[in-house]
């Protein structure tokens, strides 16, 4: 049996949980910090009662309600939350997986009590973090991510042979993974409303999905990051290694994944240039960061000022394609050695323990 | 069982500090002096000095940890009954920052 762990309003969640003076306030999470022009990335429940939900502009939100409460997105505390989370079910001893950042598999087998043993684990979660999950448990990753849907927040829901059908009837089909899209749109406009609707039509939908341990990950359009300087720097010194470290951290996150981008994107911000966005298009496709780094600078000779102030810049790559696995060049494949060294360097010992000497500039200045 | 789809494995992983509207939030960035718990690899600030001012700390909301680099970063909520604060410690200048009120 799997067992579906996932995370209630998870980033809005751990807010409420840093700052008690949010909890049981509507609340959304920004991904930028201007708070009339951004994207909901997520909404409290409180939020979410009044109809905001994340994808909305953080206008419409405040329409909608104009006493919302606001924070910007701090990735960090997200990703290391997630990660704690993750160890502590670890604890468990069953098989586990990462489904998102919010969102856990675990391969219970046939456990005796599974409905207990999701009731200790939201006990832990809420111990542990202050936050809440809901979890839903059937015979496979589909059907339990299905039945981690139907009671939110801090639900479980058990999907037996017994009960298939009458959980399913009462499951919207724009729930069940894969159907929130067109394909569920096209198959709503046939008839079906209800995920018992489309087991009727497809049964196999459901039941040749044993597990998703073994799925590769969604292939991402873009790569990026971007970061706000604490004070707008003008050192030019400074700046490109700002623009490296983040060539790197672009490039690592190509290479985790396989794929190689051929399009960069270089954006600088700062009190003369306003936003300065450009990107170029190359013949060969890199994961390098090196050369990620190189081909931002080529784009950032382009800014008309000589030394202008920086506030904040971002480097991304797009038109990714697959890695490509041998080089021509034996210079390029010495290269590639060196950087996946690196990476089993920064995977062994934590990321950052190895990094471009450069990048040690970003950090001098306070 | 080997790990696939999403690796949550912070990469560089760092605080952005953006201009924020960020709910009422003050950003401070004070040095303070921290009387400090370690128990059992885990760290329980009692209570902060900032500008002479002592305040005691009843409870700790939350925890968590960035990286910098070589750095890590544990950051605090805490709350001293009447308000709530950020506060951070760096485990290489060994120095705690009140970072901002919440
Ligand atoms: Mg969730």
């Amino acid at each position: 049996m799997i067992l579906h762990i996932d995370m209630d309003a998870f980033f809005a969640s751990i807010e409420q949980a840093i700052n008690p003076r949010l909890k049981g306030k509507p609340l959304i999470v920004g991904s930028r910090g201007n708070k009339m022009r951004t994207v909901v990335c997520a909404a409290s429940y409180e939020a979410k009662r009044l109809g905001i939900g994340s994808g909305m502009s953080s206008k419409e939100a405040l329409r909608i309600c104009p006493s919302l409460e606001f924070v910007s997105a701090e990735q960090g505390k997200y990703i290391w939350t997630s990660e704690q989370i993750f160890a502590m079910l670890e604890g468990f001893g069953f098989p586990l997986n990462y489904t998102s950042i919010d969102e856990f598999q675990m391969d219970i087998g046939a456990h005796p009590e599974p409905l207990k043993l999701a009731e200790d684990l939201q006990k832990q979660i809420y111990a542990n973090f202050n936050i809440t999950a809901s979890i839903g448990i059937a015979k496979n990753w589909l059907l339990a991510k299905t039945a981690s849907k139907v009671k939110k927040p801090n639900g479980v829901t058990l999907i037996t042979n017994a009960n298939l059908k009458e959980v399913l009837s009462r499951t919207p089909l724009g729930k069940v993974c894969g159907m929130a899209g067109k394909t569920g749109a096209i198959l709503s406009t046939r008839g079906m409303q209800t995920a018992w609707d489309l087991y009727l039509k497809m049964p196999e939908f459901f039941e040749e999905n044993p597990g998703k341990f073994n799925e590769e990950p969604e292939k991402p359009k873009s790569i990026g990051h971007s970061y706000t300087l604490p004070r707008p720097l003008e050192n030019p010194m400074v700046i490109q290694a700002w623009i490296r470290l983040l060539s790197e951290m672009v490039g690592e996150r190509l290479r985790h994944r396989n794929i190689s981008t051929k399009t960069i994107h270089l954006w600088l911000n700062g009190p003369e240039i306003g936003n300065f966005g450009a990107q170029k298009t190359f013949a060969l496709a890199t994961s390098d960061s090196f050369e990620i780094y190189s081909r931002s600078l080529k784009i950032a000779s382009q800014v008309p000022q000589k030394r202008p102030k920086i506030r904040a810049l971002g480097v991304t790559a797009s038109q990714l394609i697959p890695q490509e696995g041998l080089s021509l060049f034996l210079k390029q494949n010495q290269r590639e050695g060196l950087i996946k060294a690196l990476d089993r360097i920064n995977s062994r010992f934590g990321d950052g323990s190895i990094y471009p000497a450069q990048v040690d500039l970003t950090r001098r200045v306070k | 069982m080997h790990q696939s789809g999403f690796s949550p494995k912070a990469r560089w992983d760092m605080h952005i500090p953006e201009d924020s509207d960020s709910a009422g939030e003050e950003f401070l960035n004070q040095r303070i002096d921290c009387l400090v718990l370690f128990k059992s690899g885990k760290i329980y600030p009692q209570r902060f000095t900032c500008h002479n001012k002592e305040y005691e700390i009843k409870t700790i909301n939350y925890n968590w940890q960035e990286r910098r680099g070589q750095e890590v970063i544990n950051f605090f909520s805490v709350s001293t009954g009447t308000d709530a604060y950020q506060i951070s410690f760096n485990n290489t200048s060994f120095g705690w920052r009140l970072d901002k009120v919440l």
